[in-house]
């Protein structure tokens, strides 16, 4: 299937090709414009640089119900669906936990076991504690807890790097470009991409919006935030010896509650923004082409950002809910089912398209590279 | 983008101002005639996805202006664009509707800033135009995307899908539109509704059977049914009856609509022959875009409208890749039989043609470099190398008509003349349908667009003006 839709992919960039109008909007089209043959690591290269802003579509005097029926960024979007999976081999663990509802009930699983864990060793009443985490559950076992479904996601991400850059670049070698790299994580942190080219994304629908750009923004900028709390909580407990909780102006609470506040509005939003776009997808646009049923499985756009949206929603839910309940017996109950999420969402995050975050850098740094190439 | 569509119903009081056609000159006449605080109907032909005519086509405008301004690389003023347009074809038809053009174009950019247009630097393979002509961002789509987002903002009503077969008259005024759908009343007209060169039985008229083997590069729609409605009713017309657009694409194109992506930017890297296998044109004459618009017409006079460029691995890859694949052998002669081309006088073509390349050219498609091929006729004055090289290459071409320019002639104030010499009323034209009055026979990048937002502005304003007269 994966050779089928690179096929139709070089049909409609050949076409593309020729054509060039589109060359203003993003780093795509030039990027296409500096080959003459275009291989399936090509493709899957300029798949991923892809950012989905939609201008190039309601831009297209090519686009369905014209015969050449271009429509690039949904041909894309379904090479990055196929990317993801080909980079990432299927979790290890079986097909009936992979499903959205069982990611739900992983996280009531790993909260019971964390739950008769946390009873079995530190005693029953350390679960209605509230002076702190610690009292719930110890230092090293909350370090274990976070620390081992990071290490994992972050292995099995730099396997599929690997992969994926020697796929579409060659040697690894080639990633070592401080300036492609410097340049790239800055346009990644801008969105630069999704400005269609100063006209703006044309997502949800026909009219140009920044809501997607601000949303991704609040999403992005407020994980940075609680990343940043806890790293500022660290911080204050190892190196300054200020044990846990902390008060309400320390910088812990103050980025944790900003960063919490902020992904669950992106997250909402751009739900929001995905349900729409799945309607005009089918109606408004009359652009995008009935997928066949064998087609559309996960991949299907939709589905895949609802799992990474509910999934950092619930993260921040349940971070923020610690925190505002952190004096009362509820506490540790609550901090035992944030800490379930993070270790279920730790683990299954290559696996959603939380990866699609890697590959978008990779694909800007190669796109970096070859722009400052001479020729 | 909620389209209305079919006639909105003839029960209703006329509306100030209809236009038809919701191309470039159609959208740009119904924003100046709402400006003007008129009840405004934009009657478009095709289905809300396909709408805006021929514009969807385009990417760029050729106006006057004063010193780069970031989106064009130096100043291009009035006297230059006259002289460019006087060397065109046989110059303008209208000098003083042409003079009048050159000097209204200065303000259509920021006219089309103004009205939410955004632009780009000139696209890749378009540099030398990039001096005179200012690229919009995401090319015509995109910019008729813009039109009707102001359009909607401003309360003008569009109805899409609706064609218009005839025009109520009274005297010399127009009362009224005939559509399938029942009759729309106007007090004043603006047809902007583009040239007649999807209607091959008229291009038939001028051209013979060779307008079976016509492609038409933009929409099926401009049938020319609104210029020829203008005749009955006693409309003068303007323009040459073979006047038109067209350059060399795809001889495997879609019939209509394929725009832009099926043009072929081989030419000068190669030699062309024609369908008995010998070369007829100069192929290194003039340097893009001005040798884009002569190879429509020079393929239109060879013996079945068809030609074939040829190239070799040398220049492979030097130009815009073609949509198509081209045909490839590891011989000349091979070659031509895979394009249906007699092996034995291609090869003596190319034999010849190599044998008269002057010796030490050193080889630059960027400039009018000095590799010429003479001594032999047609010469090729630049970018002349051996074909020597294989895999060697080849493309069947046709003519590929943009648009043409035979259609009503106009006032000053875009008014339409009556073959009596009298005026029309409140009947306007705008665009293709009038390009005739200024153009003969070439055609310069980007002047189609000129023509549409100057003679749209006009066209508005005037209808506007004269909505109420009578």
């Amino acid at each position: 299937m994966m050779d089928e839709l690179i096929a139709e992919a070089q049909r409609q960039l050949r076409i593309c090709n020729s054509c060039r109008y589109c060359e203003g909007y993003c780093a795509v089209f030039p990027a296409l414009e500096r080959r003459t043959v275009l291989e399936a690591g090509d493709v899957t290269s300029l798949a991923n640089l892809c950012h989905d802003c939609r201008a190039c579509l309601y831009a297209c005097m090519y686009a369905p119900p014209h015969e050449f029926a271009v429509n690039p960024p949904e041909i894309l979007s379904r090479v990055r669906a196929a990317t993801y999976r080909a980079y990432v081999p299927p979790p290890p663990w079986p097909a009936w936990l992979r499903g959205r509802s069982a990611r739900v009930s992983a996280v009531i699983g790993v909260t019971a076991a964390l739950l008769v864990l946390v009873a079995l060793t530190e005693g029953i009443d350390a679960l209605l504690r509230h002076s702190g985490p610690y009292q719930v559950i110890s230092y090293p076992a909350l370090l274990v807890t976070v620390l081992l479904p990071s290490a994992w996601s972050v292995a099995v991400m730099l396997r599929a790097v690997a992969r994926y850059w020697n796929d579409t670049h060659g040697s690894l070698r080639g990633l070592a470009d401080l300036a492609a790299w410097r340049k790239a994580l800055i346009y990644a942190a801008r969105l630069s991409y999704l400005r269609g080219g100063g006209g703006d994304c044309y997502y949800p629908g026909a009219d140009p919006s920044p809501a997607r750009r601000r949303l991704h923004a609040a999403v992005f900028y407020g994980f940075a935030a609680c990343f940043a709390a806890t790293v500022a909580a660290a911080f204050m407990q190892d190196i300054l010896g200020i044990p846990p909780p902390y008060p309400l102006l320390s910088a812990p609470v103050i980025l944790g509650t900003a960063g919490g506040l902020g992904m669950i509005a992106g997250c909402a939003g751009l739900f929001v923004l995905a349900r729409r776009s799945d309607l005009a997808a089918g109606a408004a646009l009359g652009a995008i082409p009935e997928q066949a049923p064998e087609q559309a499985p996960e991949q299907a756009r939709g589905a895949a950002d609802y799992g990474l949206l509910i999934g950092l929603g619930l993260l921040a839910a349940t971070g923020l809910l610690t925190l505002l309940l952190r004096a009362t017996p509820a506490y540790g109950p609550v901090l035992i089912t944030h800490l379930a999420t993070i270790v279920v969402c730790f683990c299954i995050a290559p696996y959603t398209r939380f990866a699609h975050s890697v590959y978008r850098v990779l694909a800007i740094v190669a796109d970096n590279i070859e722009a400052a190439r001479p020729g | 983008m909620t389209p209305s569509t079919g006639a909105p119903s003839s029960g209703a009081k006329p509306w100030d101002v209809v236009i038809i056609g919701g191309g470039n000159a159609g959208l740009v006449a119904a924003i100046t005639a709402r400006q003007h605080g008129q009840r405004v109907l934009v009657v478009e032909r095709a289905p809300a996805a396909m709408r805006g005519g021929n514009t969807r086509h385009t990417r760029n405008i050729r106006c006057v202006h004063a010193g780069a301004d970031g989106f064009t690389t130096g100043s291009y003023l009035a006297d230059e664009l006259w002289r460019d347009l006087c060397g065109v074809g046989t110059g303008p038809s209208n000098e003083r509707l042409a003079e009048l053009t050159v000097r209204e174009s200065e303000t259509v950019p920021g006219w089309m800033s103004d009205h939410g247009v955004r632009w780009q630097r000139p696209l890749a393979g378009t540099l030398q135009l990039g001096r005179t002509n200012h690229f919009f961002l995401g090319g015509g789509k995109a910019l008729v995307n813009t039109y009707h987002r102001t359009v909607a903002r401003m309360g003008i009503a569009v109805c899409y899908g609706t064609t218009v077969e005839d025009l109520v008259m009274d005297g010399d005024r127009c009362r009224g539109l005939v559509t399938a759908g029942g009759t729309i009343g106007a007090r004043a007209l603006v047809c902007a509704s583009g040239g007649f060169e999807a209607d091959l039985a008229w291009l038939r008229r001028y051209w013979g059977d060779a307008a079976d083997n016509f492609l038409i590069r933009g929409s099926p729609d401009n049938d020319g049914r609104v210029i020829a409605a203008l005749y009955r009713h006693g409309a003068a017309s303007a323009g040459e009856e073979r006047g038109f657009h067209a350059v060399a694409i795809d001889a495997r194109s879609p019939r209509f609509d394929g725009g832009i992506a099926t043009r072929l930017d081989s030419v000068p890297f190669g030699i062309v022959v024609n369908s008995g296998g010998r070369r007829f044109y100069d192929e290194g004459e003039e340097i893009w875009p001005k040798r884009y618009a002569i190879w429509g017409r020079n393929i239109t006079e060879q013996p079945g409208q068809i030609a074939y460029s040829l190239w070799d691995a040398k220049v492979q890859g030097l130009f815009l890749p073609p949509m198509y694949d081209p045909a490839e052998a590891g011989s000349v002669g091979e070659l031509a039989g895979m394009l249906g081309l007699d092996p034995t006088a291609v090869a003596q073509t190319v034999t010849d043609f190599n044998a008269a390349i002057r010796p030490g050219g050193t080889f630059d498609p960027a400039v009018l470099d000095d590799c010429a091929a003479t001594g032999i006729s047609p010469p090729k004055s630049h970018w002349a190398q051996p074909i020597d090289t294989p895999p060697y290459y080849g493309v069947p071409m046709r003519p590929g008509i943009t648009f043409t320019y035979m259609g009503t002639a106009v006032t000053e104030q875009a008014r339409v003349l009556r073959t009596d010499g009298t005026t029309f009323g409140n009947v306007f034209a705008a665009g293709e349908i009038m390009s005739g009055n200024i153009l003969s026979t070439g055609y310069l990048a980007g002047f189609g667009l000129t023509i549409g937002s100057v003679w749209g502005r006009i066209a508005g304003a005037e209808a506007a003006r004269h909505a109420h007269d009578g």
